[in-house]
């Protein structure tokens, strides 16, 4: 009975709970809460993960075969993930703590952070199914109230966001049950159920669906972009970036290798399609957008092809590879949406086309930012490229799996995955370009950099990204291996990749390259002059070439024309399909209702004849 | 404390003859006096929890005399009716200024009250047609109270189809009569033990699974409902969606098939075809509403459709008599459903009643941010759509989880799967709810908005509360063996209530 665990869930679920109701003019307290609590919540996960087996139960309900346990267990895997969920808390609490940007509804806004971080929690040490539907509920809840929190428009996204994730939510509540009945039993330890019959099969997608949405890979990935347009950065850091990534593949991962036993066949290949098509398609899609949030948001949808794509390979490196990256995204893309939200709110824009020039005067949101993209553009050293190193080779050795289904697709895996790479650079040469290098428009010369406690989550997601990319070695030593129950020894060869002397080397390289510059500044003594055309100096303003050209042609290009314009109607949103169909449905009926007293009557008729047939047993 | 029976019905009826004589002047003495009997009855419902007596009135003994019984689900019923009462009873004080003629509204309403509380505590078939007749004509004027053309059409047509209900329902007792020779529950119970199902009975139970049926707005029997429970005054709508509908209709029916004419499989399946048919129908033609309240009326044809599916899985798995610990499972998320749908839809045309007083409009296109300028009611709505959206650990949350684990349980994959798509219409019925009446812009008309405070948020405060604590009454064991397990245990002993009430 190790009372800790019941920490990190359930006092930041009851204190969120109760901010939620306060009064506006208690803010001041729920901010102190909050940040008192993350904090506390954070020593406890690092106490927990100290621990080495923890465990808590206690038996709340039984009615008849049905038993209600609370199970809290630390495993490994849990455990790590959960130092890194309170982490994320404690940071985007600093950070929101001194932003400026307009909240509404302050109190609400802390409140869930709240819940978020309990919920997290509360799933991430869960052993009881029903209890990790109901935090996973919460946390979904939770991202709801912080989406309505935006501006303009966040209703909107709050709503599309719930809707879509409490329809997996509702699958996952079915696939529980399903796996209830099978196994007999709610206790995750316990259960390992054979995906050989129609049943398990279905439970196995139902549970599958629940973790790919909440991690927002594709059908069910377009509230990522609606909500990162119209949420405050802050809110997509937290949840969509980073809390959501994790607790969606910590339910892959589980129920990958624990609650079914999966073998290569029709069920990997389809984790694999959704993976690769995810990648791709997503990154397409992210290139061409003008808005900064909405495109972070693609990006997000896109990096989760990775994990689910390395999970797919059943290779201990590719499930590795996948964890690993679960937890490198929700380090850069969270630093990423913190960059994105200080550019927005330096600027008031999150418009490319409006933005420029940045890099000195947000020189440390510029170095972040810069160290994030090229980390999930999977440039060596950072940590986006350690983790995809890991899920290539995962795929590779899938490939050389002997007499199992469907492994020879391996090749379309991997060049997907490289192509997303390669196009998620591109992307992101277009974001550097646009904001902190090109020209500084006139509209935006007071900038200044935002304030040191919103700069500090920057700093240290961008030194996490540095270090874990540099020494790659440590966190899988340290936290994925014991999680896949892999020993001490077990090594999982990684390749023969040193990072610490290509990383020697590429420094040697950039400091050359500055030498290079250096020497050519001094020796050519460069003039800067304002553009001069036509016997006139030409605004800054228009002397742009904006970043948002960079791609035109690829969406110009044939066949990819269209596609991208069907995109941008919503002709791929599963949302808009899912809402038609009940559009024709309550149609229907709404006709039948004509409000004429003699057609109800007619109705009251036959449903009492139909009664009487069934009853007095006449056919 | 142990009052005779009849005081829940007398005092209600009582007070309903004496309210009217109050003239204008003392409106304010007859509106405390309308709370008060609703908080006396709320105290003897939860004085009277876990009892289990009957009272024979006049000492006549059964089957010659009248005789009144309570027991677990009774006493439920009991619990809800009082707990609504008392909190539309408190948001009408200041509601109802708005219409003329206070006190023949209380009296009205305190008619109503006495009829249901009459209709769940009687022993005897024509008896409670007797009571359903007075809760019912009470009802139809209360939905025409307002006078206005929609208003008085709604309650024409829900006369036109009560009446039609009733008919069936006094068919029904008549045929019953013919073929036991008995109107005495218990007694009926032990001829059709006796003699089994003749084609009479069969075709009296058909008529009441349709006249029941129509007053609980079961799909196809529903077609009164959308039209009056928008019409009604907002706290006489929370009494319709939240009580009435249930006491009339889902217990007098569940009555009468579990422990009068016995579960049989077709009777179950009748059962779960209804509360099916109306689930969906009901979810799909509430997504599509403006009107905030009719919105929330065809919610109410959705979630009475989870109640009577419980009910019905249950008859079913003891028809089929497979594993009597399953139909309990599923007879408890029925009725647990019904204990937390009458709280919590209640709430919701509580706060649709204060947002209707605040912006004089019941059109969501029209609204909108009010979360900033009536805060109580937004928390309260809140709470209430999150437990019938079925997010933990809000109550609605475990009857449906209850219903789904019930219904896998007994092999029934697709009925569990209509139960989740259900919910997630619901799930999004309600965030439309929110997305175009508490957040977003707010319009210029309705800048001065304020909240309603005093009577009306007291109200919403107290229910919203238990709304809240409710999901304790199924996770607390000593509360589900005292509230829950006695009514459960009334259906799923079917035809022992005979045994228990006439001594062999």
């Amino acid at each position: 009975m190790d009372k800790i665990l019941l920490y990190p869930v359930f006092v930041p679920l009851a204190v969120g709970f109760v901010l939620l109701f306060l009064p506006r003019s208690l803010r001041l307290a729920s901010k102190t809460a909050t940040l008192v609590i993350s904090i506390v919540s954070f020593v406890q996960a690092v106490r927990i993960f100290g621990l080495n087996e923890a465990s808590y139960a206690w038996s709340i309900l039984t009615l008849g075969d049905f038993r209600l346990d609370l199970l809290l267990t630390a495993q490994p895997l849990g455990a790590f993930i959960l130092l890194f969920a309170m982490g994320f808390g404690v940071l985007i609490t600093l950070y929101s703590l001194a932003s400026k940007a307009q909240i509404h509804r302050i109190n609400e806004y802390y409140g869930a952070i709240l819940l978020a971080i309990g919920g997290s929690a509360g799933i991430l040490l869960s052993n009881h199914l029903l209890f990790l539907l109901i935090f996973w509920e919460i946390v979904t809840a939770s991202l709801y109230i912080l989406v309505s929190t935006g501006g303009k428009d966040s209703n909107f996204a709050a709503t599309k966001s719930f809707a879509m994730i409490g329809v997996s939510d509702a699958g996952l509540l079915l696939g529980i049950g399903m796996v209830w009945t099978l196994s007999g039993t709610f206790a995750i330890s316990n259960i390992s159920l054979p995906t050989t019959t129609a049943l398990p099969i279905v439970a196995f997608l139902l549970l599958m669906l629940a973790a790919i949405t909440k991690a927002g890979a594709m059908p069910l990935h377009t509230w990522v972009p609606t909500s990162g347009q119209y949420a405050p950065a802050s809110v997509m850091a937290l949840l969509p970036a980073a809390l959501d990534k994790l607790l969606g593949i910590y339910l892959l991962v589980l129920i990958v290798t624990r609650l079914f036993v999966l073998a290569h066949g029709p069920l990997t290949i389809v984790l694999a399609i959704i993976g690769a098509a995810t990648i791709v398609i997503a990154v397409m899609i992210a290139m061409v957008q003008h808005n900064l949030k909405r495109l972070l948001s693609y990006h997000a949808v896109s990096q989760v092809g990775y994990m689910i794509l390395g999970i797919a390979t059943l290779t201990p490196i590719g499930i590795a590879g996948g964890i690993f990256h679960m937890l490198n995204n929700a380090i850069y893309k969270s630093c990423l949406f913190l960059c994105g939200g200080a550019v927005e709110e330096a600027t008031g824009t999150a418009e490319l086309d409006e933005l420029g020039g940045l890099g000195r005067k947000m020189p440390l949101t510029f170095l972040a930012c810069m160290i994030a993209a090229l980390s999930i553009s999977g440039v060596p050293p950072f940590n986006g490229f350690a983790s995809k190193w890991m899920v290539y080779q995962g795929v590779v050795q899938m490939g050389r799996t002997p007499d199992a289904a469907g492994v020879g697709l391996w090749p379309i895996w991997l060049v997907a995955a490289m192509f997303g790479s390669a196009l998620t650079l591109a992307s992101f040469v277009k974001i550097l370009h646009s904001i902190f290098l090109s020209r500084l428009p006139d509209r935006l010369q007071a900038t200044k950099e935002v304030s040191f406690l919103q700069v500090l989550p920057m700093l240290v997601l961008a030194a996490l990204c540095v270090f874990f990319g540099v020494f790659y070695r440590v966190p899988l030593q340290r936290f994925i291996f014991p999680a896949l129950a892999a020993g001490e020894g077990a090594e999982i060869a990684v390749g023969s990749w040193n990072s610490v002397l290509a990383t020697a080397l590429l420094l040697i390289g950039v400091g050359i390259g500055f030498g290079v510059l250096a020497v050519g500044m001094y020796a050519k003594q460069t003039r800067i002059v304002p553009t001069w055309t036509c016997g006139e100096i030409q605004p800054n303003d228009e002397m742009i070439i904006p970043g948002t050209h960079f791609y035109k042609t690829v969406s110009s290009l044939g066949g990819l024309k269209q596609m991208y314009t069907g995109q941008e109607r919503g002709y791929f949103d599963t949302y808009n399909h899912g809402g038609k169909m009940g559009f024709v449905v309550t149609g229907l009926l709404r006709w039948l209702h004509s409000g004429i007293l003699p057609a109800y009557l007619t109705w009251v008729t036959l449903g009492l004849l139909l009664v009487v047939f069934a009853l007095c047993r006449i056919w | 404390m142990s009052v005779p029976l009849p005081v829940f019905v007398a005092i209600p009826l009582v007070a309903a003859f004496v309210l009217p004589v109050l003239g204008k002047g003392l409106k304010p003495i007859a509106t405390l006096l309308a709370n008060l009997v609703t908080i006396a009855l709320l105290i003897l419902a939860v004085t009277s929890i876990g009892d289990s007596r009957t009272y024979e009135v006049g000492d006549w003994s059964i089957p010659l005399g009248i005789n009144l019984v309570l027991d677990g689900l009774s006493s439920l019923l009991l619990l809800a009716i009082s707990v609504v009462s008392t909190a539309a009873m408190l948001f009408s004080i200041r509601y109802m200024e708005q219409y003329t003629a206070k006190p023949k509204y209380l009296s009205l309403f305190l008619l109503m009250v006495a009829g249901m509380n009459g209709v769940v505590l009687s022993g005897d078939v024509f008896n409670l047609y007797v009571f359903l007749e007075i809760a019912s004509i009470a009802s139809y004027a209360l939905v025409g109270f307002g006078c206005e053309h929609e208003e008085l059409e709604a309650s024409f047509k829900y006369m036109v189809l009560g009446s039609i209900a009733s008919t069936f329902i006094l068919f029904g007792v008549a045929m019953v009569y013919a073929n036991t020779g008995s109107l005495n529950m218990a007694y009926i119970s032990r001829a059709v033990q006796a003699m089994g199902m003749n084609a009479g009975l069969a075709f009296a139970l058909s008529l009441f699974v349709a006249g029941f049926g129509l007053k609980a707005a079961l799909v196809p029997f529903h077609a009164w409902l959308p039209d009056a429970h928008p019409s009604a005054p907002a706290p006489i709508s929370a009494m319709l969606s939240g009580v009435l509908i249930k006491a009339l209709g889902v217990y007098a029916l569940a009555r009468l098939v579990f422990n009068v004419f016995g579960v049989s499989l077709e009777v179950g399946w009748v059962l779960v075809a209804l509360g099916l048919a109306s689930m969906v129908a009901g979810a799909f033609l509430a997504l599509g509403q403006w009107d905030f309240k009719r919105l929330l009326a065809y919610s109410s044809i959705s979630q009475i459709g989870y109640v009577v599916l419980g009910v019905g899985l249950g008859a079913v798995i003891l028809a089929r008599e497979t594993n009597i610990a399953w139909a309990s499972l599923a007879i408890l998320g029925g009725l647990f459903h019904l204990l937390n749908h009458s709280v919590y839809k209640s709430l919701l045309f509580l706060t649709s009643g204060s947002v209707e007083m605040a912006t004089g409009t019941r059109q969501m296109t029209e609204m909108g941010g009010l979360a900033a300028r009536m805060p109580v009611t937004r928390a309260a709505c809140a709470v209430a759509s999150a437990s019938i959206a079925g997010v933990p650990p809000f109550p609605g949350f475990w009857s449906k989880l209850i219903l789904v684990l019930a219904a896998v349980q007994a092999q029934m994959y697709w009925v569990a799967a209509v139960i989740v798509v259900v919910s997630v219409c619901t799930l999004i019925m309600y965030l439309k709810v929110h997305r175009f009446v508490f957040l977003g812009e707010l319009p210029e008309r309705l800048a001065s908005v304020r909240e309603s405070w005093g009577s009306m948020t007291a109200a919403m405060v107290g229910l919203t509360c238990v709304c809240a604590l409710m999901g304790l009454l199924v996770l607390v064991p000593s509360l589900r063996v005292g509230i829950l397990d006695p009514a459960v245990s009334v259906l799923t002993d079917g035809l022992a209530y005979s045994t228990r009430l006439i001594s062999p």
